[in-house]
């Protein structure tokens, strides 16, 4: 039981991981209706910052000096790369993102170079042992931040001008933009968000071991997470994120003899198969929005 | 357009259709000075950047993981180890009347085979072989051509399945043989009683884990098998299983970010066993990491050769050709690994150039006569050994290393170069993960 336990537990914090990164997905698409490929590279750059800002100053406050550059380079891509495509096929904004997530990476990856950066963070790979279950401290920060964040993203788009702005040309650009909605604007802060939360999972995912180049690859898990949860369903990307951190966890704890084929590495496959049973039942997945088509 | 005119040009058409279909496409050869025979990349003109304008050019290809593949931490050193080694060679009087150029068709393949093969192709026109071709899945998307054009090529992997192929010049051991040393060892020195594998899929940690498969079976030990993915999220569940298991040696295969979680994290939850790493399992980065103390306390490197600071002549010029400077801005026994891999390569070249013929037939031809390299002290002379059965001339010997800060690469050898029982037994007639 204990095992079980921790189990979920280590699902909950890669999870979360996975759910900080859809959120960032889900919001460009709310804005702009093209999903973001920049992700993984904007996430490599809060992980970097972070590895570098440490050396001169406290963990927690590398993070936020860290999380508000990668937001500002996010916003600074949004106006220079993909501003001036609007009105273009979102396949062409899509493919732009590519393009710029591939630059990015590879100025990351000449200051990673052979090495594995630290983030100086106060858990590395101590545990916690809670009514005889051990857990990672990581783990726990992991989950935590992402509740706290996910609380205070979900105040800021209910209760905030700007937030309410954001659904509204999310909703409809050019009534919005009618009712005096900066869109610019909205795309902006759209990608700046989107970019400052891949950045905190870069931060997280790094926690244990430290970054390296390879850490990219663990973005592209939030793809079946936003397909899952539903691409413009915020609560969907938090509850598909964890739902799949928390399914790999089983599964590869205790599904090794599910698939012959697939052995101990079933639990990769399994985030594709929730996607591809979801998409048979809810095509727009299990919150997103079904879309009225006239024939 | 008249009947006549038309039959005119029909068999015009007919008659260069007919030239072009008897063109040989085998190319031509040439003679050198002292009647040395050369075909594909060897030019009497000087290398690019040649010591000696008077030499000759021997052009051979690098392909490797260069800018955003998985394994450009790794491609990176090598190659400069490798660029390293040949301008030690030229500058010493090179190969016979010819200088080496490994700089001029440098190709960056991303760990793709589709990539690798296209540059493969837009290269090999131009070299007479490959001093590098980075990776197992890439190599094969181009190894039915190296032997078909009988391009020698040298391989920057240690699967099982390169002594099965005339063409591929590899170096030291393979994963099989040095996970039975290990297995070996733990039975032996660490007295252990069980052993798990924890392994990547594929040619790099199947191979080692069939190895240390044969070898627990050799020695009475239990086995368990741990398949594990990349990526240090999903290590969790190998964790588990490990500590569940409780075996007493654990043979790694995977990347140093997955090694490391697995030991650090085994290492919290109470595993006192040992684990014995493959040589792609080590950075020295990790020693800054959380994990440094029970790295320290628990893993152990296997290696098919010692690390960059172990002391042979052959390490020894390798520091002094790469320089303090670039070493330490980048510490990796990639460095270490091009450096080795370069020596068969000279020793064959200098084999076709004595035979004077310097024709890729030529160079495969060399390379089969070769019974030992030189390769100053780094492997013994009969690790060069490419004639032959593989099981009689596949290399069995690898070493032990323990973690040790104040190396160059954070580990230095704890015992010497050594064939386990197991390994010195193994009836070899096919790669060990098939």
């Amino acid at each position: 039981m204990n095992d079980l336990v921790a189990t979920v537990v280590r699902g909950l914090g890669n999870g979360s991981i996975y759910a900080l990164l859809a959120l960032g997905f889900v919001i460009v698409y709310k804005s702009m209706r093209v999903i973001s490929f920049a992700q993984p590279a904007f996430m490599m750059v809060g992980g970097l910052l972070v590895s570098y800002l440490v050396l001169s100053m406290n963990f927690f406050l590398a993070v936020v000096v860290a999380l508000l550059l990668t937001g500002l380079l996010g916003a600074g891509v949004e106006r220079l790369a993909l501003r001036p495509m609007i009105g273009k096929p979102v396949f062409v904004i899509a493919i732009i993102t590519l393009g710029v997530d591939i630059v990015i990476r590879t100025v990351v990856n000449s200051f990673i170079g052979v090495d594995i950066r630290q983030m100086g963070d106060p858990w590395g790979l101590k545990q916690l042992a809670v009514g005889g279950v051990t857990i990672d401290q990581r783990h726990l920060a992991t989950l935590v931040t992402t509740l706290v964040v996910v609380a205070a993203l979900f105040a800021f788009y209910r209760w905030s001008r700007t937030g309410l702005a954001m659904r509204a040309a999310s909703s409809d650009q050019e009534v919005a933009q009618a009712q005096g909605v900066s869109v610019g604007a909205v795309f902006a802060l759209s990608w700046a968000l989107a970019a400052m939360l891949a950045g905190l999972a870069g931060v997280f995912l790094s926690t244990g071991i430290g970054l390296e180049q390879n850490l990219w690859l663990t973005a592209l898990k939030a793809l079946p997470v936003i397909i899952l949860g539903g691409l413009d369903s915020l609560g969907g990307a938090v509850v598909a994120g964890l739902a799949i951190g928390v399914v790999e966890a089983l599964v590869g704890n205790y599904g090794g003899s599910l698939s012959p084929v697939f052995g101990g590495d079933f639990f990769l496959v399994v985030p594709y198969l929730l996607m591809l049973l979801v998409l048979l039942v809810r095509p727009y997945g299990l919150f997103g929005t079904r879309e009225v088509e006239r024939i | 357009m008249n009947t006549r005119r038309r039959t005119v040009a029909v068999g015009l058409v007919a008659a260069v259709l007919a030239v072009a279909g008897c063109r040989n496409d085998a190319p031509e050869t040439q003679e050198g000075s002292e009647g040395v025979k050369f075909d594909v990349g060897v030019t009497q003109e000087p290398c690019p950047d040649a010591v000696d304008q008077a030499k000759g050019c021997i052009y051979l290809g690098v392909i490797s993981d260069l800018t955003e593949g998985p394994f450009k931490a790794l491609g990176v050193p090598v190659t400069e180890g490798q660029k390293a080694f040949w301008k030690r060679v030229n500058a010493a009087g090179g190969v016979g009347d010819y200088e080496v150029d490994v700089v001029k068709y440098t190709k960056d393949n991303k760990y793709n085979p589709q990539v690798h093969n296209e540059v493969y192709a837009e290269i090999k026109p131009n070299v007479l072989g490959l001093a590098q071709t980075l990776g197992s899945p890439p190599t094969a998307a181009i190894l039915a051509d190296l032997k078909a054009s009988n391009v020698i090529a040298v391989p920057a992997s240690w699967t099982s399945a390169w002594a099965f192929e005339d063409v591929i010049l590899e170096s030291g051991t393979n994963y099989c043989f040095e996970s039975m040393n290990s297995v070996d060892y733990g039975a032996e020195t660490l007295k252990a009683k069980s052993v798990a594998a924890v392994h990547f899929p594929g040619d790099y940690g199947d191979d080692a884990a069939a190895g240390a498969k044969i070898a627990a079976a050799a020695n009475g030990l239990t086995f368990t098998d741990i398949p594990t993915a990349p990526g240090q999220e999903n290590q969790g569940a190998a964790i588990t299983k490990l500590v569940a298991a409780k075996p007493d040696v654990v043979i790694l295969t995977t990347g140093p970010t997955e090694a490391a979680t697995i030991v650090g994290g085994a290492a919290q939850a109470g595993f006192k066993g040992k684990f014995i790493g493959t040589s792609p399992t080590w950075n020295p980065a990790l020693l800054k990491s959380p994990a440094a103390p029970a790295l320290t306390a628990l893993y152990l490197q296997s290696g098919p050769w010692g690390p960059y600071g172990t002391d042979t002549p052959g390490h020894k010029a390798l520091r002094e050709t790469v320089g303090e400077a670039a070493f330490r801005a980048a510490p990796s026994d990639g460095y270490t690994a091009g450096w080795v891999w370069s020596y068969p390569m000279k020793a064959a070249l200098e084999k076709a150039v004595e035979s004077k013929d310097l024709t890729r037939a030529g160079l495969l031809a060399a390379v089969k006569s070769l019974t030992t390299v030189d390769y100053e002290g780094m492997l013994p002379a009969d690790a060069g050994k490419y004639g032959g059965e593989p099981n009689d001339r596949v290399f069995r010997q690898s070493l032990i290393s323990k973690v040790d800060a104040p190396s160059p690469t954070g580990v230095a050898v704890e015992k010497n170069f050594f064939t386990g029982k197991t390994a010195a037994a193994h009836e070899f007639s096919k790669p060990c993960y098939q």
